[in-house]
């Protein structure tokens, strides 16, 4: 078949280690089994490299990778330098900090912390994310200090070591960082939002040129869906299927 | 008058043609007025495909996400260890966080309650377990709102397809109703057109293709009832046309006829047409043994009446003589004036004995007449006759012996009848 042609494919998957099986790597877990289940589908064989986030577009534009894994939203300036697939899940975006951080702040604040309220604090985010990008947006009106992270687990040892007072994560990858740490360590703090994209749909990235390879792409996310094996995937990272 | 009549009538491709458009016409609207049923079943049925069922789906994961959440808050107060509380809140924060919840409004903020409530519920019952049981009845309530937006969701999704499909149902019955509609108006044109060429082009053309057929010059000119088609009016008035000339053609073919057979001066039989008929006369008599008997006659002194009163004189004596034969000979005898003063007969199934006693009438009402001439002087004219059998034997034989006798009576002194010897 064609689809040969594209062997051998090039995927990149967020993250700077091998994540299956590995303690703090549940998102990228997901990626890396849909990454090599989307291979298989269309016939490919595959190479993986798990890269940050902020690697995964320069390297598909640049024709190093041929497909990036990473919870990408879609964003109309993402629009002009990759292809999107169809897509994945949907996602939204959510502050995360520890609850005496939250309380701190609220009563600073006069009400609530939330994204769109928050002032005055320091917020870190994986570089080359939307939730970056949307801080870098805000920060200088709400003087916010803008802490760059290679990867979620980054966000989470900033707070950890105090060098940030928030994280705006992903809510998947936020759940994850979470459910890792000691209860009550840290907590979704504020409603989450989908608006300012930072939520949505959730994409594979690929060359804007290859079409042939975008099609054979929405063809296996099309069969991953229909018989289960995506709903399979999720459950074995995630103790609920959310769709 | 006739010229306004035949402005009025229509020519038939012209009839047809508007016939035609008025069908194409009609048809064609309902054409497209099944063309835009068609679009628009196509229409819903991508909007089904593309847009419903996706919806659908939508409103079914939103319900599923809900129902998520109230399986998660029961786990909240069935927990026995506060870690497996704070599990479920967490994924009941997950699950609020989803942008399928987020983008509902009413999902949206029960999902906020239900996120606060179980989050304060997890945290009190941190320092005293206690409050798990008393907060339960809220839940509850809170519960049964989540069930009740689950369902309204799950009603509201269904029923998008049933909307769609409704739409469907009704723009085919509606398109089934104008399929009637065509078929009846197309049986209606073929009917309708059926009726137009019989009665204004078949039956035109049969009564045509009858007048025709029985077309003779004796029979009345054809007839035809009004008709509106002006090229069937044309052959029409061409077959009566035709009838008229096949009339007058009859007219001057008597007419040739009788200048060819007849003489011009007596109205008699010319000689031609005289030995022609005789001919066939004799030969018919002696095919059936029936007698037959052929005179010669011949005006006495003739000559010198032209002499004395003039050639005029003359042909009043020939046509006065004509005329006298005219109305005494029977109508099966032929008389012809043979040449000059000499005049033939033809006795048809008489033997000499009966034709004798014609001539002898012949001659003797000839010899009592008195014929006014022009200038009114009164003449009187006698006639000799030759008689003979002609039963048997050629008609030129038989006026050869009609001849001699004639040369006998001329010579025995005129104005008598002689027979022929009979034939040995």
């Amino acid at each position: 078949m064609a689809i040969v042609a594209y062997d051998p494919a090039q995927v990149s998957a967020q993250g700077d280690r091998l994540p299956v099986g590995t303690q703090e790597a549940d998102l990228m877990g997901v990626a890396d089994e849909l990454a090599r289940e989307t291979c298989r589908r269309i016939k490919a064989r595959c190479h993986f490299s798990y890269v940050p986030f902020a690697k995964i577009l320069p390297g598909i534009e640049s024709g190093r990778f041929d497909l990036g894994f990473g919870n990408v939203l879609r964003t109309p300036n993402r629009e002009k330098r990759v292809a999107f697939s169809d897509p994945i899940w949907r996602s939204s975006s959510r502050l995360v900090g520890a609850p005496a951080t939250a309380l701190a702040f609220a009563e600073r604040l006069g009400k609530p912390v939330r994204i769109d309220t928050l002032r005055d604090a320091r917020v870190a985010a994986t570089a080359g994310s939307r939730q970056q990008d949307y801080l870098v947006g805000v920060a200088e009106e709400r003087r916010l200090t803008v802490l760059a992270a290679a990867t979620p687990a980054e966000t989470i040892d900033m707070l950890r070591d105090n060098r940030a007072d928030f994280a705006l994560l992903p809510i998947r990858a936020g759940y994850s960082q979470i459910s890792r740490e000691d209860p009550a360590r840290f907590e979704f703090v504020g409603p989450a939002v989908a608006d300012h994209g930072l939520g949505d749909s959730t994409h594979i990235v690929l060359h804007k040129q290859d079409q042939r390879l975008r099609l054979a792409v929405n063809r296996a996310i099309a069969e991953i869906r229909a018989d289960g094996t995506f709903q399979r995937i999720m459950q074995r990272h995630f103790p609920i299927s959310l769709d | 008058m006739a010229s306004d009549t035949r402005l009025r009538r229509l020519s038939a491709s012209k009839a047809f043609g508007i016939l035609a458009a008025i069908f194409v016409l009609i048809f064609s609207a309902v054409v497209a007025l099944l063309a835009f049923d068609h679009y628009q079943v196509r229409a819903t049925a991508e909007r089904l495909q593309e847009e419903t069922v996706p919806e659908i789906i939508r409103y079914q994961r939103l319900a599923r996400n809900l129902d998520q959440l109230n399986h998660e808050g029961e786990r909240v107060f069935s927990s026995a260890s506060p870690e497996e509380r704070q599990q479920a809140v967490f994924l009941i924060m997950l699950v609020a966080s989803h942008p399928s919840i987020l983008e509902h409004p009413g999902a949206a903020a029960i999902a906020h309650d239900a996120e606060n409530f179980l989050g304060e519920t997890n945290r009190l019952s941190r320092s005293d377990p206690a409050t798990l049981k008393a907060r339960q009845p809220e839940w509850l309530r809170l519960s049964r709102r989540i069930h009740l937006l689950v369902d309204d969701i799950s009603v509201q999704g269904a029923n998008l397809a049933t909307v769609d499909l409704d739409h469907m149902v009704d723009t085919m019955r509606t398109a089934g109703l104008k399929l009637l509609g065509a078929l009846l108006l197309v049986g209606s044109f073929v009917l309708l057109l059926f009726m137009l060429l019989r009665n204004y082009l078949i039956r035109p053309l049969q009564r045509i293709d009858h007048a025709l057929s029985s077309l003779d010059v004796e029979a009345a000119a054809p007839e035809f009832p009004d008709t509106r088609l002006g090229e069937i009016l044309a052959v029409e008035d061409a077959t009566v046309r035709l009838h008229k000339a096949m009339v007058s053609n009859e007219a001057a073919r008597r007419e040739l006829e009788l200048l060819a057979n007849r003489d011009g001066l007596t109205g008699l039989l010319n000689r031609r047409h005289f030995m022609l008929n005789a001919a066939t006369e004799i030969a018919r008599a002696q095919r059936y043994g029936r007698p037959v008997a052929v005179a010669l006659g011949d005006l006495d002194y003739f000559k010198r009446l032209n002499d004395t009163y003039g050639h005029g004189a003359g042909d009043v004596v020939l046509r006065t003589f004509a005329k006298m034969l005219s109305t005494s000979a029977r109508h099966s005898d032929l008389v012809c004036r043979y040449g000059g003063e000499e005049f033939a007969f033809l006795f048809p199934e008489s033997t000499v004995e009966q034709a004798h006693v014609l001539v002898e009438r012949f001659r003797q009402n000839l010899a009592e007449t008195d014929i006014r001439l022009a200038d009114g002087l009164l003449v009187r004219i006698t006639l000799s006759i030759g008689l003979a059998d002609a039963s048997h034997g050629l008609l030129e034989t038989a006026l050869q012996h009609a001849d001699h006798a004639l040369y006998e009576a001329k010579r025995l002194g005129r104005n008598r009848v002689i027979v022929a010897a009979a034939a040995e």
